[in-house]
């Protein structure tokens, strides 16, 4: 009897566990274009930081957090600023929408 | 073992503090004292720097051009002059202005194709002089503390527009070699966005040499500020010093005797670069909204490996017409290498009355999308008075010379099959040539032992 309960809590484990992985994994990669209305980004050593975005086609604020270096890299010295319109893709990764891909709009 | 430990853990040390002492860039003490002040201060150390600088490509935007045909070869050309849809202004006709303001907010901004000019606009392309060499801005290259906030149009008290730029002590205390953050800080928004023009991205995932810590100037190694390029043939302008992938790799790069009889017809780009990217179509005809109410060209674009290259014959020399500017070369002619291109089609306004293709000053579409307007202001520019604009198609192609990989290069199977990526036949290749060169029996035993060597 033991025996089997151990059996059922792995298995229980084990699904769990899957589910929530694969959740993740498969999270939905939602698309948008919006401004920077806001920059919150700790110190020069910053490892992350999270800019919100105006969604251009619904106006609501969407706060996006930035992990990649050369995103981080143009938010700290400017090269991405206040008011720039950014083509944006992000999964939402435990309650945070993680930006996979964020780049200005413009160019020359 | 200890002991080994700790000898290697110095020499580790001792490596990584030389190699960092020697990236500081020589006379930060000088500029923390004295201060920073343009091309000045640069100079006490690199005199006649400025000067030179001048003569080259990136502050004159043009040079005499030898390899492209139907220019005049006693004239320059470059962005400074040329008329082509991927751009369709330049900086004669888009010059840095304030765009009219928006019927919808009232509201203007700055635009022009010399915005990527490293002086002060005041002193502009192709400017001479001491004012000019005072303009130039030394550290938007050799800063890796440039703060971009300053890099910007403004109008001064006389109206004039300046072209801002930082010259703060801070960013003069990070002066060194070029980064490939320098030189994308321009070259990786041209023609209209992130990754447009050329569609490709040097970054450690894409591109091998980057990948083992090689930035751009590594390979474009400059001397008095002349850089080196390839032959793309779409990039006319250069400074008359060349560069080419055996310059590093020789004629004869691989351990393999069969890849090395390749390299007399086929170019290393072809196999070593599969993927091309960036913008496929454009429209300077109609000019879509965008949020700020203000118009840009519409464009289709795809990601920097999403597009499949054009495999062409190439010698180096190109055709320049009205609606083709591309690679010339054939089979035959001895000179020529297959190359991959990135290929794009343009849409613009062609003169009907000689067929040629109109240029366009952005400031007014941009404000209220009249692109015809665009093409007015420009040919008064121009001194073009008898002009009757009709839209047209042109095609062009790109060189395909970056994102270069060595594990996902082509290998036998990928251009020697029937369904292969190489169009032989297009190539100029016969029936029966292709018939053998499609059989998988002129590789097939080699690529099984790699397959089993691979699993």
């Amino acid at each position: 009897m033991k025996k089997f309960l151990s059996i059922a809590a792995l298995c229980v484990f084990f699904a769990a566990t899957l589910f929530f992985v694969t959740g993740t994994a498969q999270a939905d990669e939602i698309k948008m274009v919006g401004v920077i209305t806001v920059i919150e980004l700790a110190g020069k050593d910053a490892t992350t930081a999270t800019v919100t975005l105006k969604d251009n086609k619904t106006g609501e604020n969407v706060v996006i957090t930035i992990n990649d270096e050369l995103t981080l890299d143009k938010l700290k010295d400017h090269r991405i600023a206040l008011d720039d319109e950014i083509r944006c893709k992000y999964k939402v990764i435990d309650g945070k929408n993680v930006s996979s891909y964020f780049r200005k709009t413009a160019g020359c | 073992m200890n002991r080994i430990t700790l000898t290697l853990a110095l020499l580790l040390v001792g490596g990584v503090a030389v190699s960092s002492f020697a990236e500081v860039h020589p006379g930060t003490e000088y500029i923390e004292k004295n201060g920073y002040n343009g091309p000045e201060t640069c100079e006490e150390c690199h005199p006649g720097t400025a000067a030179k600088f001048l003569e080259t490509v990136h502050w004159k935007h043009a040079s005499k051009v030898t390899n492209v045909d139907n220019l005049d070869p006693h004239k320059e050309y470059g962005m400074k002059n040329r008329i082509y849809t991927m751009c369709n202004g330049n900086d004669v006709v888009n010059n840095l202005k304030e765009i009219p303001k928006s019927p919808e907010t009232g509201k203007s901004k700055f635009s022009g194709c010399n915005t990527c000019h490293p002086g002060n606009h005041l002193s502009d392309v192709g400017s001479t002089g001491p004012e000019a060499e005072k303009a130039i801005d030394c550290l938007v290259c050799h800063s890796s503390d440039y703060d971009y906030r300053n890099l910007k149009p403004f109008k001064d008290e006389q109206g004039r527009i300046v072209m801002g730029q930082d010259r703060s002590v801070k960013a003069a205390m990070s002066v060194g070699k070029p980064s490939t953050k320098n030189c994308m800080t321009c070259h990786e928004a041209a023609g209209g966005g992130v990754l447009v023009k050329r569609g490709f991205m040097l970054s450690k995932k894409t591109d091998v040499h980057a990948a083992n810590g090689m930035v751009c100037v590594d390979c474009h190694k400059s001397k008095d500020h002349k850089i080196p390029t390839g032959f793309d043939p779409n990039n006319w302008a250069n400074d008359g010093v060349r560069i080419s992938c055996a310059d590093c790799h020789s004629d004869q790069p691989h351990k393999d005797a069969a890849y090395n009889r390749h390299t007399a017809k086929i170019a290393c780009q072809t196999c070593h670069i599969p993927r091309t990217g960036g913008a496929v179509a454009k429209d300077f005809t109609k000019w879509e909204q965008s949020s700020d109410k203000f118009y840009e060209p519409a464009t289709l674009k795809k990601e920097a490996n999403e597009t499949v290259p054009v495999y062409a014959w190439y010698n180096k020399t190109v055709a320049n017409e009205p609606h083709f500017i591309g690679p010339k070369g054939s089979r035959k002619d001895g000179k020529s290498k297959i190359y991959p291109f990135k290929i794009f089609l343009g849409k613009a306004y062609y003169n009907a009355k000689d067929g040629q293709l109109l240029a366009m000053d952005f400031a007014p579409p941009m404000s209220n999308g009249d692109t015809l307007a665009g093409v007015a202001s420009a040919a008064k520019t121009l001194g073009i008075k008898d002009y009757k604009p009709v839209p047209g198609w042109q095609t062009i192609y790109f060189g395909s010379n970056h994102m270069v990989t060595k594990e996902k290069a082509l290998n036998c199977i990928n251009c020697h099959a029937i369904n292969g990526v190489i169009p032989f036949r297009e190539l100029g290749y016969k029936d029966t040539e292709i018939k053998r060169l499609t059989n998988p029996d002129i590789y097939f035993r080699k690529m099984l032992k790699k397959q089993e060597e691979d699993w």
